[in-house]
């Protein structure tokens, strides 16, 4: 028996037929977009609950039973702080040693780095960073304006209201473990006022 | 055959009825094809680009994936749910790249219960590493306690390669345990801060090459 393709493109239904790409596009595009808020597993999920606010941790060496991510490779040392600048700016610094490997990010909750900063070879790399939120950014006034001499780089000014700022060490085996843990314990992360 | 005049009502009302059920079902079977087609499509494209990547999004280099926009703030929605979904934290890509493998070199799944030399030379990085995980991105418990090589710690040939056995009893040599954890991963992260690493993407980076040596 022959199929009447010409009858049965004659009576198919051409109005679904072409609004099926675009609401398959449609679709495709809200999923995307809605993945990153649907998953409960996400990075800022699982770590958010252990971190206290505004307070820097530095994790044990990542082993099988401290491991607290997926993926997170015991090469490094990490210290996390899970910060919020809702209630005021969040004032960072750290010092990152003259040794590969070192990095400081600031990540959002869906896994962006707003800010990152690397150790160089030659020399310390001092870092002094102010979190704001995105739709404040007055930080009261200057020194300067106030008649008072800065000795200081002022701090970066960063827009991030949530996240977490991730200090990764390289860890170089036992012997250096103390000295790893003390640049470590050196960042300091914590609520300030205007 | 019923003739013109034997027609009841009720013959011509169950006539009615049943060409009406029959367009319903015609046209539900229309709208049925249009909500598969549109959930196929839709949910199941939006799947294989945030899981598997596309080269918009993902650099592929033997069994080597990279996703070249992680961690950055102008990243596509695609990275952003990808990395989300995994359940890591990612660095900004202009500063380190994370290259993961689920496969040997000829496209065979990695698994615990075959062994693999894992070679390549240096990478022009500052700083390198080379872990093993299971599938589900846990370490593997081994009595070595020993996870992974990094730049440091890893034993170099006097030629500027290296050799990284994956196997489940001891070996000589850069050994990495893996136990009985069944499927594995692989992650090579390479981090240079001096350089953007993806400012050429045409230029092949050396990724060491992942060898199956036998299977129990």
């Amino acid at each position: 028996m022959q199929i009447d393709w010409r009858s049965k493109l004659k009576h198919a239904n051409w109005q679904l037929i072409i609004a099926a790409p675009i609401a398959a596009a449609i679709l495709h595009i809200c999923a995307t977009l809605a993945a990153p808020n649907l998953t409960a597993d996400s990075a800022y999920n699982r770590l958010a609950p252990a971190l206290p606010l505004n307070k820097l941790e530095v994790l044990p060496p990542i082993t099988p039973d401290t491991e607290p991510l997926p993926f997170l490779s015991p090469d490094a040392r990490y210290a996390f702080c899970r910060f919020d600048s809702a209630n005021g700016p969040v004032s960072v610094s750290a010092t990152l040693p003259p040794d590969p490997g070192w990095l400081m990010a600031v990540v959002s909750p869906h896994g962006d780095n707003v800010y990152a900063a690397a150790s160089t070879p030659d020399r310390i790399t001092p870092i002094r960073i102010v979190l704001v939120p995105s739709e404040a950014h007055f930080l009261g006034v200057t020194p300067e304006a106030r008649g008072i001499a800065r000795d200081e780089q002022p701090p970066v000014a960063i827009a991030a209201s949530k996240g977490i700022i991730v200090v990764r060490g390289p860890d170089k085996g036992l012997a250096f473990r103390d000295e790893v843990e003390s640049f470590l314990k050196m960042t300091s992360c914590s609520a300030r006022s205007f | 055959m019923l003739s013109h005049s034997a027609l009841t009502p009720l013959h011509l009302i169950w006539h009615r009825i049943s060409k009406r059920i029959a367009m319903l079902l015609a046209m539900l079977g229309d709208w049925a094809a249009f909500l598969g087609v549109v959930l196929i499509l839709g949910l199941g494209t939006s799947w294989y680009m945030i899981d598997i990547g596309t080269p918009l999004t993902t650099e592929r280099q033997g069994p080597w994936v990279t996703w070249t926009s992680a961690g950055r703030a102008d990243a596509d929605p695609y990275t952003r749910a990808h990395f989300a979904r995994l359940g890591t934290l990612p660095l900004t890509a202009e500063m380190t790249l994370t290259h993961l493998a689920f496969t040997d070199s000829e496209g065979r799944r990695l698994h615990s219960s075959c062994d693999y030399d894992i070679e390549g030379r240096e990478p022009d990085a500052s700083w390198w590493s080379l872990t093993v995980f299971d599938d589900r991105g846990e370490l593997i418990a081994n009595a070595a306690q020993r996870y992974a090589f990094t730049s440091r710690s890893i034993a170099m040939r006097p030629d500027g390669t290296f050799l990284v056995t994956l196997a489940r009893d001891a070996r000589p040599g850069n050994w990495l345990p893996t136990g009985g954890a069944g499927r594995l991963a692989l992650v090579f992260t390479t981090l240079d801060p001096s350089a953007p690493l993806l400012a050429n993407p045409q230029e092949q980076r050396p990724m060491p090459e992942i060898r199956r040596v036998q299977c129990r």
